[in-house]
């Protein structure tokens, strides 16, 4: 028999009485102040093990009886059952680094092959369809912000550009979607994007800045990348997965007001749309090559757009949502010398 | 002379929260966040149960089931809305206003959930509040509604528009958050007695203005130093980088201003029954606590983060006193209230926490 000292709570009013429980096999006994009574074992309800914390046992009379922390108490009929096997995980120090190092891996694994293999297989699943009305959408509320004015290209020059377009994208599997916009914007500078959906649009910024009709190409050729590995949709799945993720682990962190907690998913974050970017270059390169134009003109005109970048510092500059890094511009050359 | 005093204490570990929190973390992320409901229900056991008074822990009596339950609801409702603001954008008008209709609900749900899961010596507290006072409270003025009907209709085109009822919106809000925190503190019941709150909305005000002058003082002195460094410095880079100092400073004390005084103006004009509150955070204490929490974090890549939690409650406990002015006999318990009554509700569907 064990006997647990303590205090005995009526639940008529919050006041305790100092309490012994006796303990035996198939019954408890309790004495508090006048109160005294024997309560079989299956009537119990103890609170869950947490940390050093009292423990308190509920009896069909209604009363509670709170005492320190005991072995015998994991033997008595659990208040929430599905938790005494957390609490024995919980008092092991093994158990916790093992822990870290599972986290560390999961974390790992899924960031960096996880979720892009999940998100490419989600998005090869939903339709092009879905992004299209967005895409217009988009398109429509930037022309309505001013953000865009009609094209000043000459028709011919356009036509041209067009023509193009639909040779690079005459083999692809979602050719007949293509869409192709030319605007002009005096503050988004030379820039070219591929919005939801399959709309690509070119500025006229960016059309004078090119040296040729190839030039014009590798740029379009990277947005159709874009497009036929469905980074739109890739990307909104990956990096709200990030979000969710990161919240999940410093969720605590973040309740304490640390400014910080944000920023580990604004960085992961930057790794996939580089990722996203490097990607699309390689589909550009393997597709002008088939079309008999050369990636070094890639080369050739992100030079010049850097270049450009260094003179005018805009806002919304191609170069910053397409980091132009010496190594893009080597790989351009790279993939341009393998055809010969 | 003072009333007496019932001593309150933290006593939670860094050490043993750390452990708590890791094995939760983890069974998190391996069962793909099903297991957030029990992490919510042992966190939550571990901060009430090692928060004494009077040399009793108060009690959480939630489980993880129900939980689980609201989590599923939210997540639902979650996705509902993030895939019709990115795929499709014309269901938006009627989801917000659904979202609009139901959020007094969710409020009194969460606080009905959180009162009645709560307990002190074998005495769980009680949330009376309804739909209707919710409705009232939330929507009081029309100011949130505007703001709604005006998100949906894009409003926002006009800068007069918008910019007479933000601000309108930004003068009132310290008004609005009294009559919230009114709405839950005198709908919380303990033995019998409600709570009442005597806070006014101008002191909100003070409040949140003060925190709005730290934030303006920091913006001017970003400023000056902006305009006397942008000579000497012309990697701009290292500019912002030197500027964001003085910025995130700026924003911690504001932060930390605000968080300390409302806590204060809280506790301090809440009676429940006999008791009373004595609440004496300062500003420059919790803005020294959350830089050293950020700088702990940081160091440790994240593991020194329940010592954060830890330290933080502790700081937070040490600074309110409670003062008895009567009997506690004043409380008094009914069948319902007793923890063992919990169970006979537990089947019903809407017993569910909502809150996150």
């Amino acid at each position: 028999m064990i006997t647990l000292k303590g205090q005995y709570y009526s639940g008529r009013w919050p006041l305790g009485t100092p309490a012994t429980m006796n303990v035996a096999k198939r019954e408890v006994s309790l004495t508090a102040g006048r109160i005294s009574g024997r309560y079989s074992i299956g009537s119990l309800k103890v609170s869950p093990r947490i940390g050093r914390a009292d423990r308190f046992i509920a009896l069909p009379n209604g009363g509670q009886f709170m005492c320190a922390d005991h072995v015998i108490l994991n033997s008595l009929p659990a208040e929430s059952p599905s938790e005494g096997f957390v609490a024995w995980l919980e008092v092991r120090w093994g158990v916790a680094l093992a822990g870290v190092a599972i986290i560390v891996c999961m974390v790992v694994a899924g960031y960096f092959y996880g979720l892009p293999a999940a998100a490419e297989r989600i998005a090869a699943r939903i339709p092009i369809e879905t992004e299209q009305a967005l895409g217009r959408e988009a398109l429509a509320w930037l022309d309505k912000q001013e953000w865009f004015g009609p094209t000043n290209l000459a028709l011919n020059k356009q036509k041209k550009i067009l023509r193009g377009f639909d040779r690079l994208r005459s083999d692809l599997p979602l050719k007949k979607y293509y869409h192709l916009e030319f605007r002009n914007s005096s503050f988004i500078g030379p820039n070219a994007f591929a919005l939801p959906g399959v709309t690509i649009v070119i500025t006229d910024d960016m059309v004078k800045l090119a040296r040729s009709q190839e030039e014009v190409l590798t740029v379009l050729a990277h947005e159709i990348g874009h497009v036929e590995l469905r980074h739109t949709l890739r990307s909104v799945l990956q990096n709200s997965a990030v979000a969710v993720l990161a919240a999940t682990v410093t969720s605590d962190a973040a309740s304490l007001s640390v400014a910080v907690a944000g920023l580990p998913a604004m960085a992961a974050q930057t790794k996939y749309s580089r990722e996203f970017e490097a990607a699309a270059d390689d589909y550009a390169f393997r597709l002008l090559k088939q079309k008999g134009y050369s990636p070094a003109a890639f080369a050739t005109l992100m030079e010049r757009l850097s270049k450009n970048h260094e003179k005018v510092e805009r806002m919304f500059a191609y170069v910053s949502t397409h980091p132009v890094t010496a190594e893009r511009i080597e790989r351009a050359r790279a993939a341009a010398q393998r055809d010969r | 002379m003072l009333p007496p005093k019932l001593v309150l204490a933290f006593r939670g570990s860094a050490r043993e929260y750390f452990r708590i929190w890791i094995v939760n973390l983890c069974l998190t992320l391996l069962t793909l966040g099903i297991f957030s409901a029990w992490a919510k229900v042992r966190k939550k056991r571990y901060f009430y149960s090692h928060t004494t008074l009077d040399g009793t822990p108060f009690q959480y009596l939630g489980q993880p089931v129900p939980i689980l339950k609201g989590r599923v609801i939210a997540a639902t409702a979650f996705l509902i809305y993030y895939a019709s603001s990115h795929f499709f954008t014309f269901l938006m008008p009627y989801i917000l206003a659904t979202g609009a209709v139901l959020a007094p609900w969710v409020i009194v749900r969460s606080a009905a959930f959180n009162a009645r899961y709560s307990a002190f010596r074998n005495m769980t507290f009680q949330f009376e509040g309804r739909y209707r006072d919710a409705l009232g409270v939330l929507y009081v003025w029309g100011i949130v509604p505007v703001l709604v009907v005006g998100t949906m209709f894009s409003w926002w085109g006009q800068p007069v528009v918008a910019g007479v009822v933000f601000l309108a919106f930004g003068i009132s809000f310290p008004w609005w958050i009294r009559r919230f925190k009114n709405f839950i503190i005198g709908h919380t019941i303990y033995g019998g007695k409600k709570g009442v709150f005597s806070a006014t909305g101008g002191q909100f005000f003070m409040v949140y203005f003060i925190s709005g002058l730290i934030i303006v003082a920091m913006m001017i002195i970003t400023g000056i130093l902006a305009a006397t460094l942008v000579a000497s410095i012309r990697k701009s880079q290292v500019l912002l980088s030197v500027l964001a100092v003085p910025m995130y400073a700026g924003y911690v004390l504001a932060y930390a201003y605000l968080q300390a005084h409302s806590s204060n103006l809280l506790w301090n004009n809440t009676q429940l029954g006999p008791l009373s509150f004595q609440s004496t955070l300062l500003g420059r204490g919790m803005a020294k606590l959350y830089l050293t929490n950020a700088i702990g974090i940081i160091a440790s890549l994240g593991l020194l983060t329940p010592w954060a939690v830890m330290r933080t409650l502790k700081y937070r406990a040490d600074n309110l006193r409670v003062l008895q002015e009567g009997e506690l006999t004043e409380f008094f318990g009914s069948e319902t209230s007793a923890v063992q009554a919990i169970g006979s509700e537990m089947g019903d569907f809407f017993d569910v926490d909502l809150s996150l």
